[in-house]
């Protein structure tokens, strides 16, 4: 697992673009909790970079698709497949992620 | 085997300054270089076309992790130690091996010298054959101009294959060249330059490969095949880069009256390879045979921007591609052909097969036509579907296994393509690394 961000890097609901494995992904905080996905919308090939996010389901800013950011299930059309996840970790000195 | 990156990662003015002085070029080449990372400085702030870039994620490409190959440290590997698909499958004219863009063999039989013909480094024949090299080299095919890619090569290239065969002169056997890379995270900067004078006709294979071990590297290459009048070349690039190789590539030939390419690419390798291959038939009865095949598994993604430009009349373009991807692999083609207003009498025709194996698999195909003259012939289509399951539920009726059957269809498929390669090396050597690929399809 790699570090992706310092704790308290991220305030509630903010998320940050990390490399994790050399794969462009999302990190997110909600609440006290953490998750990263793949940043890709799996209905397009592009990102999701700055869709609006609400809970932990992150909308497709081109076509509307949604993903759910703690399993990557897609949600809504016209996704149809899942989204990669990643593991995350909170340790003593920041924010962890891998495969 | 160790790695050792001396200096200068990256790709900064700096870097620049420090890779001219390892040169020892001619003062019109250094100018051209200098032009070039400034159009390379320009362009790399510059947003790369969104059309083509929203399909070709380059994100995960940093330039910044990479160093030129003039900043590693040149080790001592013996040729046999890298896993080659061509080397040893025929009698080669010639010979010429670049190792982390350094020319380690350049060979070429006496007879053929003897007749002219010239083939070896680009740096070698830069001293031998000065006035060659600035005729021809990014000055008919490739230009640095062209985007952030090319400008980038046309800065930082360090050697490369120049195949030169004079006016009447034919080669019979094919001659090979071999770039390979040794070095973890280097940056490889080959360049590839063919001239055909009149009626001359010669056959070039190519190959790249990674040494074993070596998982991520970066090659910014391109290709100029020059086909003079009535000159026949058949000109061949096998891609099997190592697993994280990102490869970027301008390739582009131009083919005089009654001339003739057949330009085979097979694309295997890379973690991203985004090729342009582009073939300009500038005379009457220029004619062109473009094949591809590509195997992406993985989250290899395989990219070929294709086009074929008809200046002038009578002229026959062909492009067949045949692409297989599974696991979640991304295979693009874009294909063109343009036809300017002089090109009456045309025929031009361009397809496209895929061959999709994993459900999390994807291919787009996006053929187009660009006609300007009125009495053309021009077609073109793409195909993309899945193993038909009634095939291999025929081949299992007949006592063959699912994974037979699945090898069986897959050679199927590609054996279109295959026919029509020209050197039965190749086709050899393409069916077997696609068997191997497919290995792993015991999984379905």
């Amino acid at each position: 697992m790699i570090k992706v961000a310092e704790l308290n890097e991220l305030n509630n609901g903010e998320r940050k673009s990390v490399f994790i494995e050399d794969i462009p992904s999302l990190l997110f905080r909600v609440e006290d909790s953490y998750y990263a996905i793949e940043d890709v919308c799996t209905h397009d090939g592009q990102p999701l970079g700055e869709g609006e996010c609400v809970g932990t389901t992150i909308r497709c800013p081109r076509h509307g698709a949604k993903f759910d950011i703690q399993t990557g299930k897609a949600l809504c059309m016209p996704a149809i497949n899942p989204v990669q996840t990643f593991l995350v970790e909170q340790r003593e000195d920041g924010i962890y992620a891998g495969l | 085997m160790t790695t050792t990156q001396t200096s200068q990662p990256g790709f900064s003015t700096q870097t620049f300054e420090a890779f001219l002085a390892t040169r020892e070029e001619p003062d019109w080449l250094t100018e051209r270089r200098r032009q070039a990372f400034e159009l390379f400085l320009e362009k790399q702030h510059t947003e790369l076309p969104a059309e083509e870039y929203r399909r070709v994620d380059l994100r995960s490409f940093r330039p910044e992790k990479y160093t030129h190959n003039s900043f590693v440290d040149q080790q001592e590997l013996s040729l046999s130690s890298f896993s080659t698909l061509l080397a040893e499958r025929a009698e080669f004219g010639g010979r010429v091996v670049h190792v982390d863009s350094q020319c380690r063999q350049s060979e070429l039989a006496e007879e053929l010298q003897a007749k002219g013909v010239v083939f070896g480094s680009l740096n070698e024949l830069l001293k031998t054959h000065e006035e060659l090299i600035k005729t021809y080299l990014m000055t008919q095919c490739v230009a640095a101009e062209t985007d952030r890619f090319s400008a980038w090569h046309a800065a930082f290239w360090t050697d490369g294959t120049v195949l030169y065969v004079p006016r009447g002169v034919r080669v019979d056997q094919p001659l090979y060249s071999l770039i390979a890379q040794a070095q973890e995270f280097g940056a490889d900067f080959s360049h590839t330059l063919v001239i055909l004078e009149d009626a001359a006709e010669a056959t070039l294979l190519e190959e790249t490969c990674s040494h074993e071990g070596i998982v991520e590297g970066a090659h910014i290459g391109a290709v100029e095949l020059i086909v003079g009048a009535e000159a026949h070349l058949r000109y061949v690039q096998l891609q099997d880069w190592a697993e994280r190789h990102i490869h970027i590539a301008h390739q582009r030939g131009r083919v005089g009256q009654n001339g003739r390419i057949q330009w085979t690419v097979g694309a295997l390798g890379s973690r991203i390879a985004h090729i342009h291959q582009d073939v300009d038939l500038d005379a009457p009865g220029s004619e062109a045979q473009v094949n591809g095949i590509t195997f992406a598994s993985e989250r290899q993604l395989l990219s070929f921007y294709t086009q074929q430009t008809h200046h002038d009349h009578h002229a026959v373009s062909d492009l067949l591609y045949k692409e297989v991807a599974r696991d979640t692999a991304r295979v693009i083609w874009r294909g063109m052909i343009k036809v300017d207003e002089a090109a009456q009498k045309t025929d031009g025709y361009q397809r496209s097969d895929a061959l999709i194996l994993s459900p999390d698999a994807r291919v787009d195909a996006i053929p187009g036509l660009e006609i300007e003259a009125d009495d053309v012939r021009c077609t073109h289509g793409a195909t993309a579907g899945q193993v038909d399951q009634d095939q291999v539920l025929y081949c299992m009726s007949r006592g063959v296994n699912r994974v037979e059957a699945m090898h069986l269809i897959v050679n199927g498929f590609f054996a279109q393509v295959f026919d029509r390669i020209p050197v039965e090396a190749v086709r050899e050597t393409l069916a077997q690394a696609v068997e191997r690929r497919l290995g792993f399809v015991e999984q379905e």
